[in-house]
């Protein structure tokens, strides 16, 4: 008998997050949603390049020097990091992260050549050995990170974790990469709004998802503008700077991976973005450099 | 001659079961895998058209499934 | 970049998501799509220049997903059976002919399981003289890195059979089978099957419709079927090579060789050139058309009304090839149509390895089938 529903708004992963389930009763919803929350955190903890005991800090820390060893749900994100590197033609790249490192997005100054050139040495998934029990990288300062499918990953094991407890409405919202359980208790989807690229309040259209999972990617995460044209966060990995002509691009997939991984190789390969959303099974709502908003069985 | 083959068959699958090393193939690389025609699924209208006609015109029957049912084809 | 390798790309990222471990509450993936299929067959044989057998069966399948960890299938065929089959061996005189419907409608359910799935069916055909009812039970299991699925079936079906000659009547035909493969994931692209299967039978298993034909009332079947899909990637083609065994208690062996390859063209096309070849021996109590001196055709020499006989060419010994040509055309995310034409041939002196049996003229046989198949 479904009682009422339950939300937990936390934060984690650098991103407001929120679970929302209905439960027969407020004490084992209480208890799922703490369990989802701290699976969340596991995952975070685990995968974080803010924590020097993480397993990522670790094979950075010993990039050109040894081999780490690694465990089954490691070699898994790694093994999907190279599917997504075959799958995207080389743009989808864990090891870009370095280029961080040339970008400050609170001054709005472009870096120079001198700046990148050392730092594109050390990007290339073909530099990155990975075995069935190891991992190793190949070039002293190599990093590697899983940061462009972590919250995906999260809110996808988070809501297998109440699937599988019995939890049959509910959704996982990390930072805006949702994964959905179930519709709302009288079997209605959920109303998910999608922010506008350019209005932090404003909503671009409403959507109404049941099942499976949405997850965004946009320019105005992190960005500065310089002399009018924008210079976001997500870098091509071939000359490391930042990408263009999408604004954001929202895509609805059966798992949050996936999703979250099809809208960041959108915005990747930029033009070309609207050919790879087209020929995919997916919907998808985007919205290009001129404010045009094209889009599919999404609204 | 039959139980040659019998026991042929049961050592190819005993061997498949103890080889590990053979079809270590990861989820990453399975795309190809995925496709229809790489796969064994025979439930299409031609393939129940195929296996018709030949149990019809030919001694030999089955292999592939279970439970199919008999006719009177003449 | 064309439309077949973006797609692919999208797939192979959904693929590769749903291979991370707790992602989603089920491995063996449940069908995503329903399809339905309507289909219609044309089969017409010959012999000795003179036409046979025409059949037309127009048909529909439907194949559902249903609340994520279920799939309902189901199919129905109406075979519009006319023509004339020979009485003993391949005479033309005396045939007898006959104009038959048969229904026959088939029905399964799946349930997906973490890493496998069970399946139950049941099996129904009817003509005017002949019932079969049938069930059977499946299942399979993955290995947990999902390279290799273990799969074991039985089934059991129960027939009725009531010549409208009354030779017999009310007779019945009982058998169970069971079968047991695996499946086994080679490389990136190759993946190969086994799969022994074993049938037992009893009952009534004469032609009534064949004179003097009089058959054990058990049959034992055993079957090995050995199946290789490869992945050429330098054209994107796939061969599909299927090798069967085949031994039963009426002393027939017949060993059957299909290849086929598949090969996706632009525009959503797909050509499927295929080639079959099989051969049997002709079963213990197969006699040849050499008729006793004293009582003439179709008697058997020496006939003195006992012992087990058949002159049906079906248990002859005899070698067949099939040539067939298959092109289907994926007409948008929906909507697709197949269509197959195949020609067959049949032969006692293309029996390979043995004398094939004497004095049979050779069967031809043309195919034509097409389908509409339609997703949601």
């Amino acid at each position: 008998m479904v009682d009422a529903v339950h939300r937990l708004l936390f934060d984690a992963m650098g991103s407001r997050c929120e679970i929302r389930v209905a439960a027969p009763d407020g004490g084992s919803a209480q208890q799922l949603i703490h369990r989802a929350v701290d699976e969340v955190r596991r995952i975070e903890h685990k995968y974080s390049r803010y924590r020097a005991d993480s397993i990522v800090s670790r094979i950075n820390a010993e990039a050109g020097r040894k081999a780490v060893p690694i465990d089954s749900e490691t070699v898994g994100l790694f093994g999907y990091a190279a599917a997504l590197h075959g799958a995207s033609a080389g743009l989808f790249d864990i090891t870009s992260g370095v280029l961080r490192k040339a970008w400050d997005f609170r001054a709005p100054r472009v870096p120079s050549a001198e700046v990148l050139e050392p730092l594109l040495a050390l990007v290339g998934w073909h530099q990155v050995e990975c075995g069935v029990f190891e991992v190793y990288l190949r070039r002293v300062g190599m990093e590697i990170d899983f940061g462009g499918f972590g919250k995906e990953y999260a809110a996808d094991r988070a809501a297998t974790l109440l699937a599988e407890a019995g939890v049959r409405h509910g959704y996982v919202n990390l930072g805006g990469d949702m994964r959905f359980i179930g519709p709302r208790m009288d079997g209605q989807p959920w109303a998910i709004g999608i922010q506008d690229p350019r209005e932090p309040e404003g909503v671009l259209a409403t959507i109404n998802v049941s099942e499976g999972a949405l997850a965004t990617s946009g320019d105005y995460e992190r960005f500065f503008e310089l002399d009018g044209q924008r210079y976001c966060h997500i870098l091509n990995p071939r000359d490391g700077m930042p990408v263009r002509y999408w604004r954001s691009v929202s895509v609805l997939a059966p798992v949050a991976v996936a999703a979250g991984s099809c809208s960041t190789i959108t915005m990747l390969k930029q033009r070309d973005g609207l050919d790879f959303l087209n020929a995919s099974d997916m919907a998808y709502l985007a919205v290009n450099g001129e404010g045009q908003m094209l889009y599919r069985d999404l609204i | 001659m039959k139980f040659v083959l019998a026991l042929a068959a049961l050592a190819a699958l005993a061997a498949l079961s103890g080889c590990a090393s053979i079809g270590n193939v990861q989820p990453w690389e399975k795309g190809t895998l995925a496709r229809s025609e790489m796969t064994f699924k025979d439930g299409t209208l031609f393939n129940r058209y195929d296996d018709h006609i030949y149990t019809s015109r030919e001694a030999s029957s089955g292999g592939a499934g279970v439970g199919g049912g008999g006719c009177g084809c003449n | 970049m064309t439309i077949n390798k973006e797609s692919g790309m999208a797939a192979s990222i959904l693929s590769a998501a749903l291979m991370l471990p707790g992602v989603q509450a089920h491995a063996e993936a449940p069908p995503t799509n329903g399809v339905i299929s309507v289909g219609y067959l044309d089969y017409r044989d010959s012999q000795s220049g003179l036409d046979r057998i025409n059949v037309h069966a127009p048909s529909v399948s439907i194949m559902a997903p249903v609340a994520g960890v279920w799939s309902v299938s189901g199919s129905l065929v109406k075979d519009d059976v006319s023509g004339a089959s020979p009485r003993y061996h391949t005479a033309v005189s005396g045939a007898s002919h006959m104009n038959d419907e048969r229904k026959a409608g088939d029905v399964s359910l799946t349930r997906y399981l973490d890493r496998g799935s069970v399946t139950v069916g049941a099996a129904y055909s009817t003509e005017h003289d002949y019932v079969s009812r049938a069930l059977s039970l499946q299942g399979s299991y993955e290995s947990e890195d999902h390279n290799r699925t273990w799969t074991a079936g039985i089934g059991h079906s129960d027939d009725k059979i009531d010549p409208v000659n009354h030779i017999v009547t009310n007779e019945r035909k009982r058998s169970t089978n069971f079968l047991l493969g695996v499946t086994q994931v080679l490389t990136a692209n190759d993946v190969a099957q086994l799969t022994l299967g074993y049938d037992d039978g009893n009952g009534y298993f004469s032609d009534p419709y064949k004179s003097f034909d009089n058959r054990p009332r058990t049959r034992y079947e055993t079957t090995l079927l050995a199946r290789w899909n490869h992945h050429v990637a330098a054209t994107d083609g796939t061969t599909r090579l299927t090798y069967r065994y085949y031994h039963d208690s009426f002393g027939v062996r017949g060993h059957t060789l299909g290849a086929e390859y598949v090969q996706p063209l632009s525009d959503g096309w797909t050509l499927t050139p295929e080639v079959r070849l099989y051969t049997q021996s002709a079963a213990s109590f197969y006699y040849d058309p050499v008729y006793d001196s004293k009582l003439g055709a179709p008697f058997p020499p020496g006939y003195n009304g006992t012992g087990y006989m058949s002159a049906d060419q079906r248990l002859s010994g005899f070698g067949a090839v099939t040539l067939g040509l298959k092109a289907s055309k994926q007409i948008d995310k929906l909507w697709s149509v197949d269509a197959k034409v195949s020609a067959y041939q049949q032969r006692g002196s293309w029996r390979l390895f043995h004398q094939g049996s004497p004095g049979l003229d050779a069967l031809r046989a043309q195919t034509v089938q097409i389908a509409i198949n339609r997703q949601w």
